[in-house]
């Protein structure tokens, strides 16, 4: 251990000690090592959300090399020797949350245009376009998301283009890109929403496309000429090679349903024209921000493609009840369909407030258990993680929070934080700034 | 009306739950002269947490809250056991309701737009608000001037033509704002402010004119009274009327500002002027000055956890609610959004989260706080003998994720009620208009929702 490790495990400990953690001695990562640490962690006591395999009281979890080593009871696991043992007693434990959507590291404050990587707005076909090349590791933004409990997100451009680039996966902790990446171009991202509806605004302003017709024919033409560019390739192979098309190539492994399309539309007609188009080129798709699309539900059961919820709260339109969108996780779960839930991205949803959206499905009838995966296992499973993140079980990143309470709960405070097996220093800009006017509140501050 | 009213209560009395009856007396529209909602946890605001208890609504006003109220002959009883009853939940800072005129954004300084003249009473804002549980709302003119316009306080009565959701009696109210939505918004355009300083010159020059004016007023008024009858009555300037009613201290001053110097400047320049700031309004830095402003007795109305859309937001920590609480500051949540009106209730079980306020601080920062502000706390903001009988009916605690609405009465009358089919709303059987804008203050068409 280095000196700036063993001052930063410090600080960690006295943050833990505040929350009411008994804590012997964890490893504690500043943002400058996050490789699996050789200590093993045992959180002893707490409930266990396991998502994959129902709740667990009084359970242990082992965390060793960065992985989940062992969920049981304190029947069923023993604790290796040497191990840091946490007491979790009265303490809920579950995986960390996976947000489906969101755009950190693609900005800082929010106005400032400098600090701006959200999308390429010169084009609408713009899938050659990487959010790993712009993603500012060190934003302090991430943090904040992450000592709520949120410890994965997809990174995705912001949908102003039909297809703006493709999404990456991010751990929410690690001391640069390389670390914090764990799946580079994990996804497509395309767009069918009716304000994706053009330059210029409806009627394109003089700039093609401005109608959906125009978007549609585009998206057509565009998968058009990448199959054509393919058939290029294989063509008369003597003379130089042909230059690189680096739009038309980056679709290629889409078009061959190799890799998830995530395909965006908010009403049902969109989603009725979008997922035409996406059949018609055999696309592996997951739909995006379904808002009103309450008179097609049937439709995108039979579909059969997952379906990413998010934001929940889009305001219902003047036509619609008031709960039309707080419903439709529920509605389309009880129609089959396999839901995630996100914060969507945008204005004010920041991911730590992921857990609120799904307890607002729960409010609304999705069965808590599908809410509770839908910001886990579901996501981790739609992006092709599922095997890695999502649920405690045994070879899963460890990726655990402990929290004073039901997760999906606004009053519930989350405690501690692992990604990688590795104590996360439960600190943000904004708990420095809280500590730093501590002094004015009279009795200090408690939480 | 008076037959319609017991062929209700009869009805419903021979029910357990009464949901159909509920829908009829809807349907009917009849505000039932005595309305006892029984059974439930009342979260009173001002007296603690009642468990079991019931709330009387007698015409309109309650007339009693506790275990021991029992329901007079005729009344219309809803058994609301397991249920939660909170007083109406009520934004104190909001632009729903008012198109795309939430600023009059061709001059600094506009004191005389009147938001009244803009309210729109069939927004659908408005409804997804009252489905939130909200019952009283302050309609503010948006931030892109320093002096803006004067508010208008309704009661959601959605379904109700627009002078029936005036909130009678209502205090004035006028908005004023500083930071970078002014300096922005003029700047751009090569006109005063683009600066901070810019921000409270312009300010000075304003108040210089309506103390002349007031000078000029009262010169002529002492002649009339000394019986000059060649004295000629000067124009009557509404612009400078009403920032001679801020002097006077007929309005309550609503400021827009973040950042905690604007602060201690804003409470020099009413301290140079006379006039008393009535709230500071988003407020994300007081948690750094609370001590100094608590004294002033100005209050916030503050967002929980937004932050970091623009430099000035860049400082906020979503314990700042409570900090600013315990430092003895009057703190309210509010919306500014047509979004987040809708579930203040989780807004305020957010500061259980971030800093361990009490449930009733938290409640209290969406209701009898939120009152304060607007000036009405006399009237609405708790379960109290006297106050409008401004009730909401949750599923569960109000503060927790999960609660739902389910029953909105204001003044006794029923408005939102889940259990209809449809909107669920007993008054309004109508067409719902979009206006098209998000709700948020600044969003002065630069579509960047920059608040």
């Amino acid at each position: 251990m280095t000196m700036r490790n063993s001052a930063t495990a410090l600080l960690g400990l006295a943050v833990m000690a505040t929350c009411g953690l008994a804590v012997a001695q964890a490893p504690v990562g500043p943002n400058l090592t996050s490789t699996a640490d050789e200590q093993t962690i045992a959180i002893i006591g707490g409930k266990l959300l396991t998502v994959s395999h129902g709740t667990i009281e009084n359970g242990t979890v082992i965390l060793q090399y960065g992985k989940i080593a062992a969920v049981g009871t304190p029947a069923t696991v023993k604790i290796p020797t040497g191990a840091t043992i946490i007491d979790a007693k009265g303490k809920t434990v579950y995986p960390g949350l996976f947000d489906s959507e969101s755009h950190l590291g693609l900005f800082e404050v929010g106005s400032d245009a400098n600090a701006r990587d959200l999308v390429e707005t010169a084009d609408e076909i713009e899938p050659q376009m990487h959010v790993y090349d712009a993603f500012h590791a060190e934003t302090e933004r991430i943090p904040v998301q992450r000592i709520n409990g949120v410890t994965n997100a997809l990174i995705s451009p912001e949908p102003a283009d039909s297809l703006p680039g493709q999404d990456s996966v991010i751990q929410l902790y690690g001391r640069d890109r390389d670390e914090m990446f764990i799946s580079k171009d994990a996804a497509l991202s395309m767009n069918f929403m009716g304000d994706v509806r053009r330059r210029g605004g409806p009627g394109g302003g003089g700039k093609f496309p401005g109608t959906r017709m125009g978007v549609a024919s585009q998206l057509r033409q565009t998968f058009l000429d990448a199959q054509a560019y393919e058939a290029s390739l294989k063509g008369d192979k003597k003379g130089p090679a042909p230059k690189r098309d680096l739009k038309l190539e980056a679709l290629l492994p889409y078009l061959h349903g190799e890799k998830l399309v995530v395909l965006s539309c908010e009403e049902g007609y969109e989603v009725e024209v979008a997922m035409g188009i996406a059949k018609e080129f055999h696309l592996k798709v997951a739909l995006n921000h379904l808002t009103h699309t309450q008179d097609v539900l049937d439709k995108i059961a039979s579909y059969h493609v997952p379906v990413i919820v998010g934001p929940i709260y889009d305001a219902p339109m003047a036509n619609e009840r008031y709960d039309a969108v707080f419903s439709l996780p529920a509605e389309l779960a009880k129609r089959g369909v396999t839901v995630a839930i996100s914060t969507g991205g945008e204005g004010m949803a920041d991911s730590r407030n992921l857990p609120y959206a799904a307890g607002y499905a729960v409010a609304y009838g999705l069965p808590y258990d599908e809410a509770l995966k839908s910001i886990t296992l579901t996501p981790a499973t739609i992006f092709g993680l599922g095997d890695k993140l999502g649920s405690l079980d045994v070879g899963k990143t460890a990726n655990v929070v402990i929290a004073n309470g039901d997760p999906l709960d606004v009053r519930t405070n989350v405690e501690q934080v692992f990604i990688d097996g590795i104590a996360v220093p439960m600190v943000s800009r904004q708990t420095k700034l809280r500590d730093e006017y501590a002094p004015l509140v009279k009795g200090g501050m408690k939480q | 009306m008076g037959l319609l009213r017991s062929l209700t209560a009869l009805a419903c009395s021979g029910l357990a739950g009464g949901f159909s009856v509920m829908a009829l007396s809807a349907q009917t529209a009849t505000t039932p002269a005595d309305l006892v909602l029984k059974n439930a946890t009342v979260m009173t605001v001002t007296h603690g947490t009642l468990e079991h208890a019931s709330v009387w609504v007698h015409n309109g006003k309650i007339a009693g809250v506790g275990t021991t109220v029992s329901a007079p002959a005729g009344a219309m009883v809803v058994d609301v056991t397991g249920k939660y009853v909170t007083p109406g939940i009520i934004d104190p800072h909001s632009h729903s309701a008012l198109g795309n005129d939430v600023n009059e954004a061709t001059s600094p300084v506009t004191p005389s737009m009147m938001m009244i003249d803009a309210f729109t009473n069939t927004d659908k804002a408005l409804y997804q608000a009252l489905a939130g549980g909200v019952t009283t709302e302050l309609l503010l003119h948006g931030s892109a001037n320093m002096i803006g316009g004067q508010a208008v306080v309704i009661k959601n009565k959605f379904g109700l033509d627009r002078d029936s959701m005036l909130f009678p009696n209502a205090p004035r109210s006028i908005k004023f704002a500083s930071g970078e939505n002014p300096k922005r918004v003029y700047g751009s355009r090569g006109i005063v402010p683009s600066t901070r300083m810019g921000n409270f010159e312009v300010m000075r020059e304003a108040f210089e004119d309506a103390k002349h004016y007031m000078a000029t007023w009262d010169a002529y008024n002492d002649k009339v009274a000394k019986g000059d009858k060649t004295a000629v009555a000067p124009k009557v300037d509404l612009k400078l009327e009403a920032l001679a009613d801020v002097l006077r201290g007929k309005i309550y001053v609503q400021i827009h500002c973040y950042r905690a110097d604007e602060f201690l400047t804003e409470e020099a320049l009413a301290k140079e002027y006379g006039y008393k700031i009535r709230a500071f309004h988003h407020a994300l830095e007081m948690y750094k000055v609370g001590d100094k402003i608590a004294p002033t007795g100005t209050g916030i109305a503050t967002f929980a956890d937004w932050w970091g859309f623009k430099d000035e937001a860049w400082d906020a920590i979503p314990w700042n609610a409570v900090m600013s609480m315990r430092e003895g500051v009057r703190v309210a949540l509010k919306s500014d959004s047509n979004d987040y009106v809708r579930r203040l209730n989780q807004e305020a079980g957010k500061m259980v989260h971030y800093g361990g306020a009490t449930e009733e601080e938290a409640l209290r920062m969406i209701t009898l706080n939120a009152a304060w502000i607007i000036g009405v706390d006399d009237k609405v903001g708790s379960i109290d003998v006297g106050k409008d009988g401004d009730l909401v009916i949750w599923n569960t605690d109000p503060l927790s994720t999960y609660a739902r609405t389910e029953k909105v009465y204001i003044d006794g009358d029923l408005f939102f009620d889940s259990s209809i089919a449809g909107f669920g709303t007993p008054h309004f059987h109508g067409v719902m208009s979009d206006a098209g804008f998000s709700g948020a203050d600044d969003e002065i068409g630069d579509g960047e929702g920059a608040r």
